[in-house]
This record gives structure tokens, C-alpha cells and sequence, in this order.
């Protein structure tokens, strides 16, 4: 095999998986802010309700979501809720 | 020469219930589940008026005009920074809402 081809080849594939990684860590980067942005509205909002509730909390500082209208919030003061909607069509707050 | 006033805040006419309703429905400062558990207490309170003008609350008046006036605040607390418009215009409404409420005949058509 000529070597100089060998060193094109490998050069090229180089090129590739650079531009490949490029356009990945690209893609990545567009889609955390949203992703961020969206963790902070529903911080937000969880922080606004439990505190409309009278419960203890100050600022929620992360958010696990269990599934349709029903997360649980973690607060800068330890507490946990689970917030969720009942069947009723109550915003819940529960003690975890 | 005469120095200009200080510009002055214009105060928000008063908001019927039903545009409160609306403005807090649409306004995208608040969360969903906030918007829920406000129309939730907003139902308890209009619940409990409803129990009252019927008999079946013994509440007075004046303690009504409390429970009124802490969902006020707690409307103004969240909404001051997340929406001052919305709040200004809650702020300037408190008088004329509770006029129709504590008002038998007007809260009737509520």
C-alpha cells in the first residue's frame, strides 16, 4: 500500500470525525439552554405554589419529575414536596 | 424656570373580576401549577362567600374581608415581581372587588 494514500485516507477520516464532533457538541449546546431554561421556569412556578400553600421551602433548588402534573421539589432548606394535581383538580403539596 | 414634577406612576383602572380572571389566565409570568393553586384558593374564597350569603358559614363579614385581603397579598407577593402591570392593576382593583363581593345582589351575579 502507498503510504502517502494511507496518510490521506487517515487525514480525511480525521476531518470527519472532527467535523462530526463539532456538529454533536453543536447540537448539545443548543439544546442544554432550553433544557436549563426549562428547569428554571418549573423551579419557579414550584417555588411560587409551595409558597402559596404556606408550607416551608424559600427557593426550590432542583425538581424530579414522577410523571404528568407531579414532580418532587427539593428546597434550599432541605425540605422535599411531591407537588402534584389531584383528582379533584387541586394543586398538592406533600411532605416527603 | 419652574422644575417638571417627577413623573408619576398612571395607577391602573380598577379590573372587573372577570378581566382579572382573564389577565391572570394569560399572563406567561406564572407557572401553571401557580395559576391552578390560585384559582384554588380563589374557589375556596368564593366557596365560603357563597356558604355565608346561604347561612351555612358562621363567619362575619369582617372575617370574610381578612381571608379577602391575606389571598390579596399572597396575589401581589407573587405577582409584583413577576408581573407589576398585573399587580398594579390587582392592587387598584381590591376596593372595587370587594365591593361586589361583600355586596349580596352584585355577588349573586358573580
Amino acid at each position: 500500500m502507498d503510504y502517502r494514500i494511507d496518510r490521506r485516507r487517515r487525514g480525511e477520516m480525521n476531518r470527519r470525525i472532527g467535523t462530526l464532533a463539532s456538529i454533536v457538541l453543536a447540537a448539545s449546546l443548543g439544546a442544554a439552554p432550553s433544557r436549563a431554561a426549562d428547569d428554571v421556569t418549573q423551579a419557579k412556578d414550584l417555588t411560587s405554589v409551595i409558597a402559596l400553600l404556606g408550607l416551608p421551602c424559600g427557593q426550590v433548588k432542583s425538581v424530579v419529575r414522577l410523571g404528568e402534573n407531579d414532580n418532587v421539589a427539593t428546597c434550599e432548606n432541605g425540605m422535599r414536596y411531591r407537588v402534584f394535581i389531584n383528582a379533584e383538580g387541586r394543586v398538592v403539596a406533600q411532605k416527603q | 424656570m419652574a422644575t417638571p414634577s417627577p413623573a408619576t406612576a398612571k395607577a391602573s383602572p380598577p379590573l372587573d373580576l372577570k378581566s382579572l380572571e382573564t389577565r391572570l389566565k394569560a399572563t406567561e409570568r406564572i407557572g401553571v401549577f401557580t395559576k391552578l393553586a390560585l384559582k384554588n384558593q380563589v374557589d375556596d374564597l368564593l366557596d365560603q362567600f357563597r356558604a355565608y350569603y346561604g347561612g351555612k358559614l358562621k363567619v362575619t363579614l369582617t372575617e370574610l374581608r381578612q381571608r379577602y385581603d391575606l389571598l390579596v397579598l399572597k396575589v401581589l407577593a407573587l405577582l409584583q415581581d413577576a408581573d407589576p402591570p398585573l399587580a398594579q392593576a390587582i392592587a387598584s382593583s381590591r376596593e372595587a372587588i370587594w365591593g361586589i363581593l361583600s355586596d349580596r345582589a352584585k355577588f349573586a351575579s358573580v
